[in-house]
């Protein structure tokens, strides 16, 4: 009888052990690392920072979820593996839009560039055609100088924008040269405008 | 069944799960409490830092709370191996505070950092706007090597990109930009002034020659002519005193005297009227030939070609004239003074053969050349 008990004990002593030992969702913690991996390597920490970061920030929640749980006595993963899935998923989609965010991008970058460069073309047209007194043709001089600098900077932009490797600077570098230009611009219609000069 | 059996049963059962309930509830309450609570802080703290841009404005502590941080859930992974009664998570909780620590510094440091880029990147923007301001006021008209007029403009488009990184709050890449913009308007600012200061280095001879031929144009009540090239005239005196002056147009390179034929130059000195020139004798409208190279002209020479300064197959130059054709708004001539055709008619009427010309930088000094455009 009392051989009898002990099996009972031991065996329901065994039951609850056992059921402590649940295991960690390897896998879906593997494809959510391997989900970010990917997502960085098509640029998404650059098109979309915040977000990329928030969904690193995840993982690492998801990490250290796991370890709580190991550290428990009956551990339960059931949430983590739904974390890992969920981080798995919006990583993919996050990388899925960056091709669209990147053809949006190159857009505004090539119109930008478009726009500058008849921004350049009507600058030097204004050049020829302004008031060409003492001082005038000091500063006309000038400006053709820095009509040569935003050309180049332009042509650089223009190869940065070729080699496709980031959007976001060529769009930076050709903002400033399109607001040099801009300012040039005004300044010749002021001049040609004071002078009586038809535009 | 009999009776008494089912009893003990259930009894034994009863003691059974007593048992086990209590030793569940001891083993639950000898098991060590986890590092959550410390590890969650110092992952919020990096998280934080992050956002503030700590690993652009304080890489190094930045990475090394990320590192510390690393280590902790790594010692908290290798606990967790351990048979759970004999876990020590006191190391974990060291680490995990450690990185708590060294984020929190380095956010204060990315913020004290970034603010103090972002007003130094402000401060620099407004200085290189007035440096280069200055510059196209007192140099724009000062005939310039082009590589410096050329980094000039690099310098002036670069003070925009930074404008632009400063309006994204991208402090590093602005300051970067600010610092290039820096080395090529300040460089050339100093390369224009000491231009400007070497050629004034001329003012006592051209005080002397201009006082000289006021005073002899004075004595004998005669016509003489002095040329400025700074403010670009050409005055005709009589008897000492100015009866015109008109706009004058020089050599590309007329920061300078004349050295030889082709410099572009135009001379400075005294000279005098040889000969007037009208009709066909002249494609400038009129003309008046001075006696360029006078005397210290060729002496000058001379001694340039002997010291080496000059190439042995350089010639000196001549027929330098004041004509017409002028009025274009540059100085374009070969090394002649030009005036519009109504000036030059003006002036062919009054010189004739003899007549002097004294052509100087400025009648004004350095001091007075910068105070009259600072207005």
């Amino acid at each position: 009888m009392k051989n009898k008990f002990f099996l009972v004990v031991a065996t329901v002593a065994a039951v609850v052990l056992i059921s402590s030992c649940a295991k960690v969702p390897q896998a879906a913690l593997d494809a959510a690392t391997a989900a970010l991996d990917s997502a960085k390597l098509v640029q998404t920490d650059v098109y979309f920072p915040q977000e990329f970061a928030a969904l690193n920030d995840s993982l690492n929640v998801m990490l250290q979820n796991i370890e709580t749980q190991k550290s428990k006595t009956a551990a339960d993963f059931k949430a983590i593996k739904v974390s890992a899935d969920e981080i798995a998923v919006k990583a993919a989609e996050l990388a899925g839009n960056v091709e669209t965010k990147k053809a949006e991008v190159k857009a505004e970058a090539e119109t930008m560039m478009n726009g500058a460069a008849s921004l350049l073309d009507e600058a030097k047209t204004l050049i020829t055609k302004a008031p060409k007194g003492k001082e005038g043709k000091a500063v006309l001089d000038e400006m053709k100088n820095e009509l040569g600098v935003i050309e180049t900077s332009l042509t650089e932009a223009k190869t940065a924008f070729d080699e496709g490797s980031n959007y976001v600077q060529v769009v930076d570098k050709v903002k400033a040269a399109t607001d040099s230009l801009n300012g040039i611009i005004t300044e010749l219609k002021e001049a040609m405008a004071k002078a009586g000069i038809k535009i | 069944m009999k009776r008494g059996s089912l009893v003990s049963i259930i009894i034994y059962l009863v003691i059974a799960a007593v048992l086990i309930s209590a030793l569940v509830i001891l083993f639950r309450a000898l098991v060590p409490e986890p590092p959550q609570p410390e590890v969650e802080e110092a992952r919020i703290a990096i998280a934080a830092a992050r956002d503030h841009d700590a690993m652009v404005y304080s890489p190094r502590i930045f990475r090394e709370a990320q590192n510390t941080y690393d280590s902790a859930m790594a010692e908290w992974k290798r606990e967790n191996t351990r048979f759970i009664l004999l876990r020590d998570y006191e190391g974990v909780r060291a680490l995990a505070m450690t990185a708590t620590e060294k984020a929190n510094e380095a956010t204060r440091n990315t913020i004290s950092r970034s603010t103090s880029l972002k007003e130094n990147l402000t401060s620099e923007i407004n200085r290189l706007n007035k440096e280069m301001a200055s510059f196209e006021k007192f140099f724009l008209s000062v005939p310039l090597p082009q590589d410096i007029k050329r980094n000039h403009a690099k310098g002036k488009l670069l003070v925009k990109e930074a404008t632009i990184d400063l309006e994204k709050e991208n402090y590093l890449g602005g300051q970067i930009k600010i610092s290039e913009a820096n080395e090529y308007i300040t460089g050339t600012y100093d390369a224009a002034r000491e231009k400007l200061e070497d050629y004034f280095r001329r003012f006592p001879d051209w005080q002397e020659w201009a006082s000289a031929t006021l005073r002899e144009s004075r004595k004998s009540g005669s016509y003489a002519i002095i040329v400025e090239k700074i403010p670009g005239l050409c005055h005709l005196y009589q008897g000492g005193k100015e009866k015109y002056v008109f706009r004058a147009e020089f050599g590309k390179n007329w920061l300078g005297d004349k050295m030889s034929s082709g410099d572009l130059a135009t001379p400075e000195g005294r000279y005098s009227v040889t000969k007037k020139l009208s009709g066909r004798s002249t494609k400038y409208h009129r003309a008046l030939l001075i006696n360029y190279p006078n005397k210290g002209d060729i002496q000058e020479f001379n001694e340039m070609i002997r010291n080496g300064q000059l190439s042995t197959d350089a010639t000196i130059g001549d027929l330098i004239e004041i004509h017409g054709e002028g009025g274009k708004g540059t100085n374009w001539t070969q090394g002649c003074i030009a005036l519009n055709n109504d000036d030059i008619d003006i002036l062919y009427k009054y010189v004739s053969a003899g007549t002097p010309v004294t052509i100087i930088g400025s009648t004004s000094t350095l001091e007075e050349f910068y105070s009259a455009r600072s207005q």
